[in-house]
């Protein structure tokens, strides 16, 4: 038989019922931003590992929801659940995110989610 | 080098990858890691999922526009009227380990078309869809639909006026998304089932509109396996 | 003196010698003060951060599901059930710590699998000899007689 020392419970102990991000609700506090704030992501090193993409960063969006509270990935991915941040779903328009984004369709946007870390004020 | 290194066929041998899953699997249930019976019965769940509730959900919100507002405001609680539920439904009683419970609906309207895709991966609403498509897990869909949308689009046979919002939705954390797409003319009149049937996958990931008298997916090659998925149900 | 596994040897050789990264020049552990900024981050990326790379169009496809695949799938899934990893260790072993060779060369659950394998030596809950005997083993129940 293994000889691991892990806890295989702690996630079903937690979420069993309740569900994933569910379980995660209100261990954040107060959130940062509010919908309708204009934020930027920040470049913050991603060494090993993170969920937030290269291309959005440095530009402006909107918040448009506080999506859920849950650990960041980054400390997720290694299974450090203490903490967790609030996450945001912050909408682009395309036109700021890439040089070469044509005019013609200068109302195109993308929306994708940041955990609180990434994310400043505009 | 003039070598065109070709994989060598496989058709009756087991490859490596048959190999190593075998291996893994077999261990795993050794070790007490999880049972045989926990492996047939994700697979077994796994056989139950497919598009058709989230199809429902589309043609339920075109017909009731207070579920219409549930199903955007509240995309887990809107689900369970279609007989999926996210915590529960899944063998863990806490969501399934991949796709979690916080499914967004995302509403279009004549002058906003959403399209969806994992830049990072692939993520996917599989209890609500069913499993994703070869090709939305490419990475050459995941590189370009976010900065090329109307050319990817177009590829997929849709062409936008310029004037249409069209907002991608990167799936990048826990949230997964299904397109609520604009109830297309010519469906005045009906039922709950005559417009489930015209909502296809494509339809709800995005990458097409729908249309009276089309309830499949464009077609397209389909790759087929060395030894595909036996189903037995 | 020949045999298949000194083909097989001799042939993973010749292969892996042709396998170098380049950035369109190849190089072999270069001296620090050669590496800039763009190319710190360029050999530091994440293997799954590729929105917004440039890509030619290609042929959408559809795919039919191998045994193989589904039963990797369960696998991955039931683990992550009964506690072994969640699925944010599953996605960055798979997608970021495979390295960049192995994320393009290697088919979608090819590295699903690979992942799977892993976390089980990483965890303790195998040893690397274990599941070497059992691929062994595996291999030798399904060879032609």
């Amino acid at each position: 038989m293994s000889t691991s020392k892990h806890d295989r419970t702690h996630h079903a102990k937690k979420a069993t019922g309740i569900g994933d991000p569910q379980c995660f609700k209100g261990e954040a506090g107060k959130a940062k931003f509010k919908v309708g704030d204009r934020v930027r992501v920040k470049d913050l090193s991603d060494v090993f590992y993170s969920r937030t993409q290269t291309y959005p960063r440095g530009a402006v969006g909107t918040v448009t929801v506080l999506v859920y509270e849950s650990p960041a990935p980054e400390d997720e991915a290694w299974d450090n659940t203490d903490k967790s941040e609030w996450f945001y779903s912050v909408k682009f328009r395309q036109k700021d995110l890439w040089p070469d984004y044509p005019d013609l369709y200068a109302n195109d946007t993308l929306e994708t989610e940041l955990s609180e870390r990434w994310l400043e004020k505009a | 080098m003039s070598d065109k290194h070709e994989p060598a066929p496989m058709v009756n041998e087991v490859s490596d990858f048959e190999v190593l899953e075998m291996a893994v699997r077999e261990l795993a249930i050794e070790k007490g890691l999880f049972s045989a019976e926990d492996h047939r019965r994700w697979t077994e769940y796994v056989h139950t999922l497919g598009p058709l509730p989230a199809a429902r959900l589309v043609a339920k919100a075109w017909l009731d526009p207070a579920y219409k507002k549930l199903a955007v405001t509240d995309g887990v609680k809107a689900s369970l009227q279609v007989g999926v539920d996210w915590i529960n439904s899944p063998p863990t009683g806490f969501g399934t380990p991949s796709d979690y419970c916080a499914l967004r609906v995302l509403e279009d309207t004549p002058k906003l078309k959403h399209v969806v895709v994992c830049t990072l991966c692939s993520c996917y609403p599989r209890p609500i869809l069913g499993q994703s498509p070869e090709w939305y897990r490419t990475p050459n869909y995941r590189r370009r639909l976010v900065r090329w949308p109307r050319q990817v689009l177009a590829e997929f046979g849709l062409q936008l006026d310029p004037d249409v919002e069209i907002r991608v939705a990167d799936s990048n954390q826990k949230t997964r998304y299904i397109v609520l797409p604009v109830r297309p003319a010519g469906t005045e009149g009906w039922t709950e089932d005559q417009l489930t049937a015209i909502v296809t996958r494509d339809c709800l990931i995005g990458v097409a509109v729908p249309k009276p008298g089309v309830t499949a997916n464009a077609k397209r090659p389909v790759r087929p396996a060395v030894h595909p998925v036996h189903h037995s149900h | 003196m020949s045999s298949p596994t000194r083909d097989r040897v001799l042939r993973h050789i010749d292969v892996v010698g042709q396998m170098q990264p380049a950035l369109h020049k190849q190089t072999h552990a270069p001296a620090p003060d050669q590496i800039d900024h763009t190319l710190f981050r360029a050999y530091t990326r994440m293997p799954h951060d590729v929105g917004g790379e440039p890509d030619v169009p290609i042929t959408w496809e559809e795919k039919e599901e191998e045994q193989w695949e589904l039963n990797t799938f369960a696998t991955c899934e039931c683990l992550a059930w009964r506690g072994v990893w969640n699925a944010e260790e599953r996605r960055r072993r798979q997608n970021v710590d495979l390295g960049q060779t192995q994320y393009l060369g290697l088919p979608y659950y090819g590295r699903w699998l690979l992942t799977a394998a892993r976390i089980m030596v990483d965890k303790q809950y195998v040893t690397l000899t274990e599941l070497v005997n059992k691929i062994d083993e595996v291999k030798k129940r399904h060879e032609h007689k």
